[in-house]
Parts: structure tokens; C-alpha cells; sequence
């Protein structure tokens, strides 16, 4: 049947076409890129529109109508685009050159700098409007993450994630240890086998292990930051197979030998380990004291929050392991209307702590912690005052920490090599040094010496 | 007497016939150039830059080269085939079974028999996900309660390597079976029914007529369904992506689920376009191949 097989082949062959979707959209992607118009301009009335997620937006909602009192004529609308979704509409819009993007948006210090680097030009220079005048306002380690290559401003800083070290005083008590006294990871190694005692069927940490939803590194990571350290240096070169590095994950690998990490396996694998109580530790940065207390109610009293272990000894215990900004769209006609919500929104104390009382998004402006809400005692902690532990870490100061345009890139290798550690066993030094050629190899960026 | 209108001048009708044609395709062909041919063309021009927006510059063949040199394509592609082996042929076993059951005049209820074959292919993706996810469960899954019934202990389905290329199988089997068996069916109702009449009569039994009368007669079909489900395994994506998002450890990532990372999250149109274009030629190679394999031995 010649016809027959002709036509599967033009079947075929379109099916290979077909193959090419993709590239259809990447194409429909890589318009000639944002206008270049200066920084700057743009109306200082009307109405803006601001993306942002989930309870961020409804903090940001909550500030709107004391803004738009104070400065009539302008209006806001802040949608909740949600999170994961809102990077593909950002990152679309900026690969069009702005056509369709928001006037304020909400980004992560993780996709920052991939923008800035991908698409020069898409956010507006907020130093040309005024930005830097508030430079020493926010918390240490900060302004680096929001400054592009040229050392001007593209965002604001608006919520900080100092580390902190959550742990269940009652299960600590049952095998006579206090983890307040902890000054490095080893220490806590140390007491593996008392605590398992006292503690049957109770893991320390929850983790991904075969990083089954998504990469699962925030706990390597956070172990890489106390070490001043990250994936890249500040100059944009690899240190994903570092010696910080390999400390970082020979800590957990030592942690994951010794039984203390439980598979959190899936999309709800952590919370369904913390529903059955079989966590004793949430090595969790500071968004974690709002969200403890409201997804596991009946765990209250029973938490409590302290200093993280250093890696090794005598180092550092405090680390800020991310940050969210906002950022005004160079392609918005009303950039100046823009401007001045980020301003209202995240340099003024009042403003800062409504939304913190919103929507649990800890403040990166320090002029905020003064307010008494940081002071208060919280009984879900058995009348601690996490915040205050929080403020406290922040004053301490943290490095800056450089996720570069390569971000993705590196998690998905940096997360690769610790599943091998976990279901192979495997050696973090040899599976860390490979992912650092690998991610040299596909970045064409330098390995740091 | 009827009277006849003179024909209108030779020329005119020319032209009009000669244009209708192009008018009514050119909706058509318009959209064909804007929406593919244009995409098309123009992705494989960015195959040959780099960078993303305003920063692309040019790099020649470079993206093909490190393609060449990229041991996570390599793998990509090595996990795709791997699954394309095993599933295609199983699947496709599975619905021309299943198809002959649901023909058999023997079997009762059959529209819901085959409504039932089809659901499958009709349930959303995000769905299908959430499902398989709940089912294999390592520790408190149906499937492996299942088998810890039967004594054969638990599959870590997700948590390793073989275990979650096993559940991709698993899933593409059961959301295109059914879809597969539905062709098939209508295959098998066209075959001439004297054929049967006539090899029964030559004393044929059940078997010999499979082989003799049934699989001659749905030989293009089969080649049709071979094709189309090689080409779209080559081009899986939404399964593992919901199921396992490539993991662990890249044991089931596929060509097009690295063309979908490498371009949009990290940005790298340039090299997702040359991803494209090298699974292109692979889906070309691979139709062609099977058609001159299957295809010619029946002339």
C-alpha cells in the first residue's frame, strides 16, 4: 500500500514539525528584547497594576488604601499571580520586551539576577528614581542581591529569611539534651544516638531525598550560607565544589548515616513526617514562625527556636538564606506612579508592619524591628519571642549571596549529586567536584581557584 | 426554445478559476506561515545565538557542538529510548488484545467495555498525576500493597532509578491503551468477514486466523500506531514531568523535558532550539526507519 506509506510519512514527518512546538514558543519568546528607553520617565499618576503571590498579595492589598489616600491619583491593583506561575509570566513578558508584564513585581533573589542578566533593560533602574537614598535601611548582605553589574538598584528589598534553628523542646527533654547549647553540626551528631534512644521512629530533618517534587537543597544551601558560601562567589565563578561546599553536604550525608533524616519524599512527603510528629527539627529560615504555628496547630507549646549550629568551629551562625523584592517593569508607561508604591510600601516602618502582620513576610527594613510586635511572646513557642531571636541573628549580619543568572542550573546539578549521596551512598566530594565541571561545562563560567 | 445566455469571456474564467483556490486557502495558509512556518524558521535561527531578550549574540554551530558534548543529552536521550522500547511494544500488545476482546461476539455489554478501554485517554494530565502518585506510594501505595500481598515486596517506585522508569511505563500503558485499542477495533470491524467464512472453512482455527487473516489485514494500522506512538514517546513529556519531574537523578528525564528546562528555566533559548531541531531529525530518522522496516515488506 504505497499510498498508505506515503501519507504516514507526511504523518511522520509533520509529527517531526510537530517535534518543534517548542521551539515555536521559545521562538515567540526571543523578541528583539525590552526597550532601552532610560530609566526614569514615565507618569506619576494612574492606575498600576502589581504581581505578587498568595499571602504577599494580600499583605500588599492591605497597604493600598492608606497609599492611594495619600497620593491621589494614583491607583493600585495587586493580583495574585501565584507561585511557580508568576516566573513563567514574568519571564515571557520580559522575553517580549516588557508587552504584557505588571508595573511593580514581586521576584525572588533567585530569579533577580537571572534577570538582570538575561534581559538588561527589563527592569527600570530605581537608582535613576531615587533608590539609593535608602541603601542603609534595609538588612546587611542585601543591597549586593538587588544590584545589577552597573551598581545601580533594581528592586527594593522587602522580605528577609534570616535562618533559624526550630526544634521540639519536648522531644529534646525526653533525652535529656538542650539544643541551645550547640555550637557546631558535630555537636548535634554527637548526641544521634541518645536522642534516637529517647526517640524512637523521630528524625531530626525532612529532605526530598530522591528529590521527587523538586530540588530539595534549601538545608544544603543554608549549610553553605553559614559558611559565607554559595554555588558562585560574588565575581559569578563556581564554588559549587568548594570546601564549603563538601563540608555542607558531608553533613548531611554524616546526618543521613547516623538515621536522622527522614524521607520527605513528594509534594507533601515534610508535612506529612511534621502531621505524624516524627520531626524534632525545622532548620527553616524566618517565614517558618508563621507557618508552624498555622499548619500544625496542635504542635503548640511544644516548639521552640534557637541560633543555628555553625559548620565548623567557631563559625558563623547567622545567614539570610533568601529574600523576595519588588521591582518596577522598564517597559511601564507609569514608572514614577510605580516607584512610589515601592517606596510607600517598603521603606516606611508602618507600612513594612502591616504586611508582616498580614501575611508573615519578614521585613528586610530594620527601622521595623523596633515596633513591640517583635517583642512579643508567642505561646505556640511556649511564650518565646521567636521574632526577637530573628532580629537578633539580622544584627549579627550575613554575607551576601550571589545566586547568579545560572541559579537553576546549579540547583539542579548541586541537588543531583545529593540524591546520589542519599539512595547511592555516594562520596560529596567526587559528586560535588563533578557537578562544578559540569555546570562550568553547560555556563561556560569559571570554576573559582 | 431555451434560451442561452453567451458565455462570459474565456480569459475572465481563467483567472477566476485560477485565483478561487488561493482565496480559499489563504486563511489557512496565512496561519500555516505565521504560527509554524515563521516559528519554525526562526527557531533555527536562535539555535545558532546565545543568551536570552536583548543579550542573544551569535555563536554559529556552537550549541550543536556542546549538544554533542553534554552527557545530560546524552542521558535525556538514552532514558527515552530506554522507555520507548519497552512501553511501545507493550502497549501496543496490550490494546490489539484488548481491542479483539471488546470485538468478540462472545462479550457482553461490549460499549461499555470499550467506553471503559477509552477513559483512560480522556482523564487531564494533572489528575493522572496526582492518581499515579497516591498509588504508588512507597509505603502506602495500592500498587505496593499489592504486591506485598502477593509476596513480592515493595518497589521504591519514585525513590529509584528503575522503579520510576518502570512507573512512566506504567502510566503511558495505561493513559494510551485504550486510545490504541480504539484504533485497532476500527481496524479489525473493516476486515471482510468472508475472509474469516473462508479460512474456517480451509479448517484455520482461532490462532491461525490471528496470524493469517487478522494481523495481514491490520498490518497498516499497526504500522500507523507503531509510528505515532514512537514519535510521541520521543516526545514525552507531561508524564514524568508530573510524575517525577526527571528524577531521581535524572533517570527519567527526557529530550523534551531538557529542552523545556534548558529553555525556560535557565533561560537558554539558543540551546533548547538546537534541542529541538536534534529531536527532529531523531523523530525523522526514526519514522522513516520504521516505515521502510514495516512498510515495504507488505508491497
Amino acid at each position: 500500500m504505497p499510498d498508505l506509506t506515503r501519507r504516514s510519512l507526511l504523518r511522520a514527518s509533520g509529527a517531526g514539525l510537530f517535534a518543534l512546538a517548542a521551539g515555536q514558543t521559545l521562538s515567540a519568546c526571543s523578541g528583539d528584547g525590552g526597550s532601552t528607553a532610560s530609566s526614569g520617565g514615565g507618569a506619576a499618576t494612574g492606575k498600576i497594576t502589581v504581581w505578587s503571590w498568595t499571602t504577599a498579595a494580600a499583605a500588599l492589598r492591605g497597604i493600598v488604601p492608606a497609599f492611594q489616600k495619600d497620593n491621589p491619583g494614583i491607583t493600585v491593583e495587586v493580583q495574585d499571580v501565584g507561585n511557580p506561575a508568576i516566573w513563567d509570566k514574568i519571564t515571557v513578558g520580559l522575553a517580549a520586551g516588557g508587552q504584557g508584564l505588571a508595573d511593580v513585581l514581586h521576584i525572588g533573589c533567585d530569579y533577580l539576577p537571572g534577570y538582570l542578566e538575561k534581559f538588561p533593560g527589563g527592569l527600570a533602574d530605581l537608582s535613576a528614581l531615587g533608590a539609593d537614598a535608602h541603601k542603609d535601611e534595609f538588612a546587611k548582605g542585601l543591597w549586593p542581591v538587588v544590584s545589577g553589574k552597573d551598581g545601580h538598584a533594581y528592586a527594593l528589598p522587602w522580605e528577609v529569611n534570616p535562618l533559624g534553628f526550630f526544634y521540639r523542646k519536648d522531644m529534646f527533654d525526653k533525652a535529656g539534651i538542650d539544643p541551645t547549647g550547640y555550637q557546631t553540626w558535630d555537636d548535634v551528631l554527637a548526641d544521634a544516638a541518645k536522642f534516637k534512644a529517647a526517640n524512637p521512629g523521630v528524625y531530626l530533618i525532612g529532605i526530598d531525598k530522591p528529590a521527587a517534587s523538586s530540588p530539595d537543597c534549601d538545608f544544603l544551601q543554608s549549610l553553605m550560607q553559614l559558611q559565607g558560601a554559595f554555588y558562585f562567589d560574588l565575581q559569578g565563578n563556581i564554588t559549587l565544589g568548594s570546601a564549603q561546599s563538601i563540608n555542607a553536604l558531608t553533613v548531611i550525608k554524616r546526618l543521613n548515616d547516623a538515621g536522622l533524616v527522614g524521607d520527605a519524599a513528594g509534594d507533601h512527603g515534610w508535612s506529612n513526617l511534621m502531621k505524624a510528629g516524627k520531626l524534632a527539627v525545622a532548620p527553616y529560615p524566618a517565614w517558618a514562625v508563621h507557618y508552624l504555628e498555622t499548619t500544625f496547630p496542635d504542635q503548640s507549646g511544644k516548639w521552640r527556636l534557637t541560633k543555628p549550629p555553625a559548620v565548623t568551629v567557631g563559625g558563623k551562625r547567622s545567614a539570610i538564606v533568601n529574600s523576595t523584592h519588588l521591582a518596577v517593569a522598564n517597559s511601564s508607561p507609569r514608572k514614577q506612579a510605580a516607584w512610589k508604591f515601592v517606596e510607600y510600601a517598603l521603606t516606611k516602618p508602618a507600612s513594612m508592619n502591616a504586611m508582616f502582620g498580614a501575611g508573615g513576610v519578614f521585613p528586610a527594613l530594620t527601622a521595623a524591628y523596633s515596633d513591640p510586635l517583635y517583642q512579643k511572646p508567642d505561646s505556640f513557642y511556649g511564650g518565646q519571642a521567636p521574632l526577637q531571636v530573628f532580629t537578633g541573628l539580622l544584627t549579627d549580619g550575613a554575607d551576601a549571596t550571589n545566586y547568579s543568572g545560572d541559579y537553576a542550573r546549579a540547583l539542579q546539578l548541586a541537588s543531583d549529586a545529593q540524591v546520589r549521596v542519599f539512595l547511592k551512598g555516594a562520596d560529596p566530594a567526587t559528586e560535588l567536584r563533578k557537578a562544578a565541571t559540569q555546570l562550568a561545562q553547560q555556563t561556560g563560567r569559571k570554576i573559582a581557584s | 426554445m431555451v434560451r442561452v445566455s453567451s458565455p462570459p469571456p474565456r480569459r475572465r474564467i481563467w483567472t477566476r478559476r485560477k485565483l478561487v483556490p488561493y482565496f480559499l486557502l489563504a486563511p489557512a495558509l496565512l496561519t500555516f506561515a505565521v504560527f509554524k512556518a515563521y516559528p519554525i524558521l526562526d527557531s533555527l535561527w536562535i539555535s545558532t545565538t546565545s543568551g536570552a531578550g536583548n543579550a542573544t549574540h551569535s555563536v554559529g554551530t556552537a550549541n550543536y557542538q556542546r549538544l554533542i558534548h553534554d552527557p545530560l543529552f546524552w542521558q535525556a536521550l538514552r532514558n527515552t529510548f530506554e522507555i520507548l522500547i519497552v512501553q511501545v511494544p507493550l502497549m501496543l500488545a496490550l490494546a490489539l488484545l484488548l481491542a479483539l476482546g471488546v470485538n468478540s461476539a462472545y462479550v457482553r455489554w461490549r460499549p461499555i467495555w470499550r467506553l471503559g478501554l477509552f477513559m483512560p485517554a480522556v482523564t487531564g494530565l494533572v489528575a493522572t498525576g496526582v492518581m499515579f502518585g497516591f498509588l504508588l506510594n512507597k509505603d502506602n501505595g495500592a500498587l505496593n500493597w499489592l504486591l506485598n500481598g502477593v509476596g513480592l515486596g515493595k518497589v521504591d517506585w519514585l525513590g529509584s532509578g528503575s522503579g520510576a522508569r518502570m512507573a512512566v511505563v506504567l502510566v503511558l500503558t495505561w493513559h494510551y491503551t485504550g486510545y490504541n485499542a480504539v484504533i485497532y477495533l476500527a481496524g479489525l470491524q473493516g476486515v471482510p468477514r468472508d475472509l474469516y467464512e473462508a479460512a474456517m472453512v480451509d479448517g484455520a482455527g482461532a490462532v491461525r486466523r490471528f496470524r493469517s487473516v487478522t494481523v495481514p489485514a491490520l498490518r497498516p494500522i499497526i504500522l500507523f500506531t507503531v509510528v505515532l506512538s514512537s514519535i510521541g514517546t520521543l516526545q514525552l513529556f507531561d508524564e514524568p514531568f508530573i510524575l517525577t519531574r526527571g528524577g531521581p537523578d535524572n533517570a527519567t528525564l527526557t529530550v523534551s523535558m531538557y529542552l523545556y528546562e534548558n529553555g525556560f528555566h535557565y533561560f537558554d533559548f539558543g540551546y533548547a532550539s538546537a534541542i529541538a531541531y536534534a529531536l527532529t531529525l531523531l523523530v525523522v530518522i526514526l519514522g522513516v526507519a520504521q516505515m521502510r522496516l514495516m512498510g515495504d515488506r507488505e508491497k
